[in-house]
């Protein structure tokens, strides 16, 4: 590994094992605990700075597939493939509802930004929640199984991408749903922070760009496998992509970025699994199919300046709130935590 | 090598029209005490688990890329599902695929070499086709997707033969080998079958289905007798009678040396001459030994042609017809003349069949790069029309056996064991929509070294 020499390692603060592959990890919104859902099914909540097992519930028979906190930390939401949307009460330890996703497996659940409105994805169909789980609204109208949604990062509008294009949805108003339309198949969303644009990783190795201010799109080609790992930077001005060993980053400042030449960050020798960019800062963590974990400055250097080692590929990364801690979460089952 | 997967999980896709048996043949499987933990795909909705076993149903989703290309054309739904599965700790030690009674075997069989996760985790083991022996007919001339269904299988059960003849069952299974020369075939009732014979056979593993039948790959040719004999300066008669049809192309080549080898050399050359126009040829008129394909047109009772033979030596007659059809024999002065050596070929079939099999074998070694030429032209203007193929190959310069085997326009080939003592040679088969068996073999030939 001649290309992170002189590399410091991350500094460890924990280290915990779940029971299965990693599905989900993701930071409590407040920081305080980090949730994590092996694929098997079990979800562990831990305790930030010591790693400590606040609580560990079932999950979902057959597997869980997706975790989401509510805004104040309370609640924690899964999905599975049970069929159902599960609700756990973090304070108390104990399975609070059980809704019905709509299929047989649920593959997403996310929580609106302002913590309103919780929206699920089963099939064909997004569900969309209230604070209750009294069911609002539900628009099965997409053009097959929807493989990713998001929020947009302040409008009350959630975007789900399938095969054949990425539809917009209104929680409130399910008629009023828009279709950016697309022959393709879109396997993850991201928007951007300011919601300039919707970006797609997708099944035939290319990126795609949505530009919402006027609905056009650009395709980037050249990734040698699919694109399943994106990250926005916090300005929004860059998009980090995996499908290769590479890790590359298109600017889109000024016109976007049609016709330019990405950033290209080298260090893994194999398939770039996870991307995480810090909340506010300007750190970038990328993690590979072998486990190895960099830590980049992008703008500054295009050398890494810390790394870290997994047992086995790193499946996801996610920073604290604060983005001093580094979650990392394997597919042998560990969950790690580093001091940025 | 044989079955080395690299801890791959094998994948086995069953296809087959509705009511032929594929539900039967699931049970059968999933109840069946093998030993393993299957994990089943079916279009059907539910998900259960049947004891360690789990059922998982699905919606077929055919994702097609952007670039319209077919060969891109793959299952999501399965991408989605068996990604998931294979991230479990509990592995399964087998996947089985039940797919749609209409649907086209392309995209499941193309998910395995498409997209790299899948190719990285799974290994497609074989397609396995269920035949309903007795409704099959109505669907074999104006169906497509039943056209492809065998075309694809590497495996073909005959199931319900207890609906049918024997002599019916013997008609299915000609026409069924006409389309898809390198399938095996089994009679069953009740989709009754031993597992071995449909689990774990590597119908995607070249090697090995070479190793389990080495005959599986036996080309047709347009004729279906050689015999060697050896001549002398002088005059000849081919002595025929009538028999089953008023013509038959024959061909009289020379050959360097009367062996099994030598004969099969010229073979390809005598396949490239039957694909030509044919020569008329009556009663007295001279046959010489050329490269024209000759036509021998029978009049009432005995005809006779006659040979002209300038340089001794060894030549080899194909012919269309086995000789005892027309009591043929060939004749010096002296009398009847016995071949040195003959050779009977698997007959042609009827290929009133939009859907057939092109094998090709021959001996020498491959010019790489010509190969690889042709190919990539072959696939890029025929792949469309080409199902499946596979091969053992000899390349010059290379120890090692290369075999290959594709799906429309994707090919997956490497080295294979080194040939050691094994005689060098090239045996691959074609199995697709309007193939030019003429065309196909000149081309191959065309890469030889």
């Amino acid at each position: 590994m001649p290309r992170i020499k002189n590399v410091k390692p991350l500094t460890a603060s924990w280290h915990r094992e779940i029971e299965d592959h990693v599905i989900d990890l993701i930071w409590s919104r407040d920081g305080r605990s980090l949730a994590a859902a092996a694929v098997s099914g079990p979800i562990t909540i831990f305790e930030r700075e010591t790693g400590r097992i606040v609580h560990h519930f079932a999950g979902h028979r057959f597997g869980t597939s997706s975790l989401s906190w509510n805004a104040d930390g309370t609640v924690l939401t899964s999905a599975g493939q049970d069929g159902k949307v599960r609700w756990w009460d973090t304070l108390r330890g104990e399975e609070l509802l059980a809704c019905e996703g709509g299929a047989a497996w649920v593959e997403h659940v996310a929580w609106s930004p302002a913590g309103e409105v919780l929206a699920s994805a089963a099939g064909k169909e997004v569900r969309f929640w209230d604070r209750t789980g009294q069911l609002l609204s539900s628009f099965g109208d997409h053009p097959s199984t929807i493989a990713d949604i998001a929020w947009h990062p302040q409008d009350k509008v959630l975007a789900a991408c399938a095969y054949n294009g990425v539809t917009l949805c209104l929680p409130h108003q399910p008629g009023r749903a828009e279709r950016l339309e697309w022959k393709g198949s879109s396997l993850v969303l991201a928007w951007s922070p300011d919601g300039r644009f919707l970006a797609t990783g997708d099944q035939d190795s290319t990126v795609h760009f949505w530009i919402i201010a006027t609905r056009q799109d650009l395709q980037m080609w050249g990734y040698p496998t699919k694109v399943r790992e994106l990250a926005w930077d916090c300005s929004g001005r860059y998009l980090a992509t995996g499908g290769s060993p590479e890790v590359i980053i298109w600017d889109c400042s000024g016109k976007g970025p049609a016709g330019t030449r990405p950033i290209s960050l080298r260090g893994h020798e194999n398939f770039i699994s996870a991307l995480a960019y810090q909340h506010h800062g300007a750190h970038l963590a990328s993690a590979d199919q072998d486990g190895l974990v960099l830590l980049w400055r992008p703008e500054k250097n295009q050398q890494p300046i810390a790394y870290a080692r997994a047992d086995s590929g790193v499946s996801l990364l996610a920073w604290s709130p604060d983005d001093r801690l580094l979650a990392t979460g394997t597919e042998s089952g560990h969950v790690e935590v580093y001091v940025r | 090598m044989t079955t080395h997967n690299s801890g791959r999980v094998p994948v086995t896709v069953l296809t087959g029209f509705l009511g032929a048996g594929k539900t039967t043949l699931l049970n059968r499987i999933l109840t069946e005490n093998h030993g393993k933990r299957i994990a089943v795909i079916e279009n059907e909705f539910g998900e259960v688990g049947v004891d360690q076993d789990l059922v998982i149903g699905a919606e077929e989703e055919i994702f097609e890329m952007n670039n319209g290309c077919i060969c891109c054309t793959v299952r999501g739904d399965l991408i989605r599902i068996l990604g998931n599965l294979m991230k479990r700790k509990d592995k399964f030690d087998y996947i089985l695929i039940e797919t749609t009674g209409l649907a086209d075997p392309g995209p499941v069989a193309q998910t395995f070499f498409v997209d790299d996760e899948m190719r990285s985790k799974l290994a497609l083991d074989a397609i396995v086709t269920v035949v309903d022996a007795k409704h099959i007919w109505q669907h074999l001339d104006d169906s497509n997707e039943a056209k492809e269904q065998i075309a694809f299988a590497d495996v073909i059960l005959l199931n319900k033969i207890d609906l049918v003849t024997p002599e019916e069952l013997d008609k299915l299974e000609a026409r069924i080998r006409g389309m898809n020369a390198a399938t095996k075939i089994y009679r069953t009732r009740d989709a009754r079958i031993e597992m071995d014979k449909i689990l774990n056979v590597g119908g995607f593993n070249v090697a090995r289905a070479l190793e389990v039948d080495p005959k599986f790959m036996e080309p047709e040719y347009p004729f279906e007798w050689a015999g060697v004999y050896l001549l002398q300066r002088g005059e000849y008669e081919w002595i025929m009678h009538p028999g089953p049809d008023p013509t038959m192309n024959v061909a009289l080549l020379p050959l360097p040396e009367a062996s099994a080898t030598e004969l099969e050399a010229l073979q390809m050359e005598a396949v490239l001459l039957f694909s030509e126009k044919e020569h008329a040829t009556a009663a007295n008129d001279v046959l010489r030994p050329e490269k024209k394909l000759r036509e021998l047109r029978l009049a009432e009772g005995e005809t006779r042609f006659n040979i002209h033979i300038d340089e001794p030596g060894n030549y080899a007659l194909f012919t269309q017809h086995h000789p005892d059809e027309f009591s043929a024999k060939l004749q010096s002065v002296h009398g009847p003349l016995a071949p040195l050596l003959t050779r009977e070929y698997k007959p042609d079939h009827e290929h009133d069949e939009e859907v057939s099999s092109v094998g090709i074998t021959t001996p020498g070694d491959l010019d790489e790069k010509k190969l690889n030429e042709w190919l990539r032209e072959l696939l890029t203007t025929k792949g469309t029309d080409i199902f499946r193929m596979k091969g053992v190959l000899s390349i010059k310069n290379q120890e090692e056996r290369f075999v290959f085997q594709g799906v429309h326009m994707l090919f997956d080939g490497r080295p294979d064991r080194p040939w050691g003592n094994e005689e060098r040679r090239n045996s691959l088969i074609f199995i697709g929509r309007k193939l030019d068996r003429a065309k196909l073999n000149e081309g191959f030939r065309s890469c030889l070294a």
